[in-house]
């Protein structure tokens, strides 16, 4: 590519000055429309040209003209039961977790939760497919170096392995859709004027995995997870650092409150971004059903 | 202060530099004020420094004599100045800025619109003529025309902005490979003549068309009276540069504030990651 845009700066020295008059397009990039003689353009509407396209009659997939047609002639076996109920989480793994870090897409200094993942602009979910937010997953480990306050909603074991060896922290935790509906497109969140949502608690069939320590889930209890931090140094054989002793500290002890969906920002408030202030409650029942 | 601009066709920079507006520090001098000759100047920062690209570099010269005098060497981002000189992306270009704001007034009649025809001509049988039920069919002379064109047709639509911004660079860059293009420190002249101007242009070799860009939509008032009257000889705020200006004019001059902010304009969104300003255009949107 170098090479051949240096010959072409370097030919155009010696070339008539480029003008309006002597610049054309790519050989055969346009083509020229054609102005078919009909309503719809003179064409056949998606048959095809006579015989079989126009005039037979295909069937649907399947039908068997009567017979009990092969798909519905055993008991189906259901897969997919409840598809469109199970939770989603699209997968983010460290590899370009670490390349958003690398890249400035991602600020290490500040706790990364959902929000600055979304708006790393490289990660991409929608609510309305039951995504429930990041799966990370452990491609790239064994490069991954950022010492990071993560809180991603899945984690497996080798993965929340590879960010303590790294220094850093990673927290589980759940949204419910309507907090994830203000995560995925915080602007257009505070231009609809409404209250920021609290944080629900998370299903019956998931609160188990979002209390248990071993999952660095944010319902767990900190001292179970100190020591299961430990037992996982121990059981991958690395040297666990010793979080007391960080120059950001305080960056990495950082935790959202469960209610809690933006950093520095609780539930009831409202962001009024035209005038850039935030207004809070006042009314002693808004501040009851908002406390955590 | 006086303002003489190519105003027609300054989309291309308008919407790529909507928020910029930058004022640049000029000292207005007076006529009989000869700018003093500067022998030290900066040299240029590069802004997203290549690791592989060699910068380009440029003289930079001065506009107070006539004769060329060169003030120094500044280098040039070579992804503006040495991007691929891609001839169909300018003409892409080129096209769009004529198009854009070009509506069709052609117009035919259909048969209906067309006066008269009524009556049958004739009677259907009888006549062993033709069957015929008006003579404003599209059959007969002065009758209506099927699919003629038909007013007002615009022929508006958006190049994508990447194709806008590698048109910018692309022709920069063969201005540049042509030595079409200059920089100068200021618009600053000596002298309100149009004389000045004329001779200053045609000893140095430039032109005979030359496009003056600044960084300022208000331009010096020398230059301004010295080139009112000559029409190829035009001054241009640097939001509106385009490729369409850039070609017509067969020299290019820009000063050194006007190429710092275009440089780094035309940078900053070629390496710009939010994914929301690239939406598809939309007419009628507000």
């Amino acid at each position: 590519m170098s090479g051949s845009k240096e010959k072409a700066l370097n030919l155009l020295r010696y070339l008539p000055r480029i003008s309006l008059t002597n610049i054309r397009d790519n050989p055969g990039a346009k083509m020229a429309r054609k102005r078919g003689r009909a309503q719809h353009g003179g064409d056949k509407h998606g048959d095809g040209n006579k015989g079989s396209g126009q005039r037979q009659n295909f069937m649907r997939l399947g039908y068997e003209t009567g017979n009990n047609p092969f798909y519905l002639r055993f008991p189906k076996e259901p897969y997919y039961k409840g598809h469109h109920l199970k939770r989603q989480y699209p997968p983010l793994s460290l590899l370009e977790l670490q390349k958003l870090v690398d890249l400035n897409r991602i600020d290490p200094t500040k706790p990364v939760d959902l929000v600055a993942i979304i708006n790393s602009g490289m990660y991409k979910m929608s609510v309305d497919q039951h995504h429930f937010g990041v799966n990370l997953t452990d491609e790239g480990f064994e490069i991954f170096e950022a010492k990071i306050n993560l809180e991603v909603q899945w984690a497996s074991e080798p993965v929340i392995a590879a960010i303590e060896k790294a220094g850093g922290v990673v927290t589980t935790a759940y949204y419910d859709p309507h907090s994830l509906q203000a995560i995925v497109n915080t602007k257009k969140f505070f231009e609809r004027g409404i209250p920021i949502p609290r944080r629900m608690m998370p299903p019956a069939d998931a609160i188990e995995f979002y209390s248990s320590a071993a999952n660095r889930g944010y319902l767990a209890d900190p001292e179970e997870i100190s020591k299961e931090r430990f037992a996982l140094a121990q059981k991958y054989g690395y040297l666990l650092k010793r979080i007391e002793d960080d120059p950001d500290y305080e960056m990495l002890i950082q935790r959202k409150d469960p209610r809690q969906i933006f950093f520095g920002l609780n539930p009831g408030w409202i962001v009024n971004l035209k005038d850039k202030v935030i207004l809070k409650p006042t009314d002693e029942e808004l501040l009851e059903y908002y406390a955590s | 202060m006086f303002l003489k601009v190519e105003s027609h066709k300054i989309r291309n920079f308008n919407n790529l530099f909507k928020q910029l507006r930058i004022s640049c520090a000029r000292e207005h001098s007076t006529n009989s004020d000869i700018p003093t000759v500067t022998t030290e100047f900066a040299p240029r920062k590069l802004l997203f420094e290549s690791k592989y690209l060699k910068p380009r570099q440029v003289w930079l010269e001065s506009l107070d004599t006539i004769d060329e005098r060169k003030l120094g060497i500044l280098e040039l981002h070579p992804t503006v100045f040495g991007a691929n000189p891609r001839i169909d992306i300018i003409h892409q270009n080129v096209r769009w800025q004529t198009l854009y704001r070009y509506v069709s007034f052609a117009h035919t009649k259909l048969r209906f619109e067309v006066r008269g025809g009524g009556k049958k001509p004739w009677p259907q049988k009888g006549l062993g003529r033709a069957r015929h039920g008006s003579i404003r069919s599209p059959l007969f002379k002065g009758g209506g025309v099927v699919h003629g064109p038909r007013s007002p047709t615009p022929h508006f639509f958006m190049l994508p902005f990447y194709t806008r911004l590698h048109g910018l660079t692309s022709t920069l860059s063969v201005k540049f490979a042509q030595d079409d293009l200059h920089i100068v420190d200021s618009l600053e002249l000596p002298s309100d003549e149009p004389q000045y101007i004329t001779e200053l242009v045609k000893s140095r070799l430039w032109g005979p068309s030359v496009l003056f860009v600044d960084c300022s939509d208000i331009m010096p008032r020398n230059i301004t009276a010295a080139t009112d009257s000559i029409k190829h000889f035009n001054l241009m705020p640097y939001y509106g540069l385009n490729v369409y200006s850039m070609l017509k004019h067969d020299t290019l001059v820009l000063t050194r504030a006007a190429l710092d902010i275009i440089e780094e304009k035309i940078l900053n969104n070629f390496h710009r990651h939010d994914p929301s300003f690239l939406k598809k255009f939309k007419v009628n949107q507000v």
